[in-house]
């Protein structure tokens, strides 16, 4: 298995995956299905820690197979366990609705993406060819471009839950660029990043119970009207 | 000449002949995973040689053109059909034109039998016809750029140049711009060949049929041209999309070992884009008609980025 063993395939994988994760990413802006968003940021979130471990892999840096594996357990699985617990439990209308209609959506988050390879190609140097440099030239464009999309999502939705969903891909977004740069961040920070991530996601879901409870809708623009 | 005679015959007859054979494979892979018994995957042949041997119906209100698009819509199939490489990477007709003969003849088969569903005047087939404009002014553009993309690599629109070429650098299909490209064009297949999330092949009981409502007044052998034409049109999308990206096993020249190492090389992907497709049918509901243009502007949106990326890497 001499391949294994070349650098070059490894580039190549890795960022033949970060495209598939691009591919779910604007996926997700077109799809109206609450559940099938879930799942699709499992899948995410899954390919996600393929990457890293393949980084871990080819540059033999022991600690990323520990965020790989974190990402694996928590983001594939536990985050969209809790998540569709959560949709169940609330009873909520399963389809999404955007502000702004889903192929001009899936339109701006094409031009996020151009404007994340553009910001992504001022980091780039051809002249230092070290590895890190070469790795970090389309994945880091993808994972901008990630976050702006998630960013988007976040803007265009109306339900709190939906809002949570374009949070947690902002975040992949950051964990992408964060281990395709600088082999990831130290382990402290990671640990700390995921705990957030854990206790922001809860503590929403009981934020958007509660609003479910007493508004009756998770429209968050209705948060607006007082309630005693 | 005689030997392009030879190559263009022999390549016709592998087209006649596994196009049904796709279709009836799809089919009963689909009904097996739905756990139904389903038809014999020889099913389509039977189908065909019922049609053909039938008299036609003919309505009193049809013209000229209603006799026109059948043969029409058969012959622009098979034509494409030799312009693409299937098992060499030589087609028999690649002087003739490039990707933008492909899918512009493609147009013309398609603008013809629009225009046989509305000659007659029955109501169904006007609504037919103008479902099918409305999703075919979308996917053309997304199928457009995906190609281009594979084009732009390989510095060529002719389809056997791009085959050599993808055939020279066998892990280009790695490349995001081509994976972007390929999700896009996967996508303008099921548009294109009327599958589930776009359309029903199955029933033409349903109020948002697309190609069955185009087809309805048609019967007897014209019926058979239409529908040997619509797999034909099938073969060739699939044959395009496995071929360009991932052209294993292609033979460089027509000897005969290379064409037989190279024909199971091809039904091989073939048999794999069919299961991809049938898993996609199975597991998705058809969508609302005026949802369709959303699931295509993630085609067209995928190609677009594939084409710009493949200028920024």
């Amino acid at each position: 298995m001499s391949f294994l063993h070349d650098p070059q395939f490894g580039d190549r994988m890795i960022t033949l995956m970060a495209a598939l994760v691009l591919v779910l990413q604007i996926a997700m802006v077109g799809q109206r299905w609450l559940m099938t968003n879930i799942r699709m940021f499992a899948l995410q979130s899954f390919l996600l820690a393929t990457i890293a471990g393949t980084i871990a892999f080819f540059n033999h840096a022991e600690h990323v197979y520990i965020a790989a594996l974190l990402t694996l357990f928590l983001k594939a699985g536990l985050l969209p366990y809790l998540l569709v617990r959560l949709v169940k439990r609330v009873g909520i209308q399963q389809e999404i609705e955007p502000l702004i209609n889903v192929p001009v959506s899936v339109l701006i988050s094409g031009g996020l993406t151009l404007v994340g390879y553009i910001v992504g190609d001022s980091f780039y140097h051809p002249e230092e060819t070290s590895a890190a440099a070469a790795l970090g030239h389309n994945t880091l464009a993808i994972a901008i471009a990630l976050f702006l999309i998630g960013f988007f999502m976040m803007l265009n939705r109306r339900k709190a839950l939906t809002q949570v969903l374009g949070l947690l891909c902002m975040e992949n977004g950051l964990f992408l660029a964060g281990i395709s740069l600088t082999y990831g961040v130290p382990l402290v920070v990671e640990f700390g990043i995921f705990f957030d991530l854990l206790v922001a996601v809860m503590v929403l879901g009981i934020l958007v119970y509660r609003i479910g409870e007493t508004f009756d809708s998770m429209d968050v623009s209705k948060l607006r009207r007082l309630r005693g | 000449m005689i030997v392009m005679l030879a190559k263009s015959g022999l390549q016709l007859l592998l087209l006649l002949l596994v196009a049904p054979l796709l279709s009836g494979i799809i089919q009963t892979l689909k009904a097996r995973l739905q756990t139904r018994r389903g038809p014999d995957i020889v099913q389509p042949y039977r189908d065909l040689f019922k049609l053909l041997r039938k008299g036609m119906v003919i309505p009193d209100t049809a013209s000229w053109i209603f006799s026109a698009a059948p043969y029409m819509v058969f012959v622009t199939a098979a034509l494409v059909g030799l312009m693409i490489p299937m098992a060499a990477t030589d087609a028999p007709f690649s002087l003739f034109g490039g990707i933008l003969a492909v899918i512009y003849l493609l147009a013309l088969g398609r603008f013809f039998l629009a225009l046989g569903g509305l000659d007659t005047g029955s109501s169904f087939g006007g609504l037919g016809s103008s479902r099918e404009m409305t999703i075919s002014a979308i996917a053309e553009p997304a199928m457009m750029l995906a190609i281009f993309t594979v084009a732009l690599s390989a510095n060529s629109t002719n389809l056997s140049e791009m085959a050599r070429s993808a055939v020279s650098q066998s892990w280009r299909f790695l490349a995001p711009s081509q994976m972007l490209a390929f999700s896009g064009l996967f996508i303008v297949l099921i548009a294109e060949t009327g599958r589930i999330p776009v359309d029903n092949p199955a029933t033409h009981l349903e109020l948002t049929m697309i190609h069955e409502a185009m087809i309805l007044e048609y019967s007897g052998p014209y019926l058979a041209l239409i529908e040997w034409g619509a797999s034909i049109k099938q073969l060739v999308l699939m044959t395009l999309l496995v071929n360009t990206f991932f052209p294993f096993g292609l033979s460089p020249n027509w000897t005969v070992s290379g064409l037989g190492l190279g024909l199971c090389f091809y039904l091989f992907k073939l048999l794999l884009l069919a299961c991809c497709i049938v898993l996609v049918e199975t597991t998705n509901a058809k969508m609302r008609l005026f949802r369709v243009p959303e699931l295509l502007a993630v085609a067209f949106i995928l190609g677009a980025l594939a084409l710009i990326s493949t200028f920024l890497f």
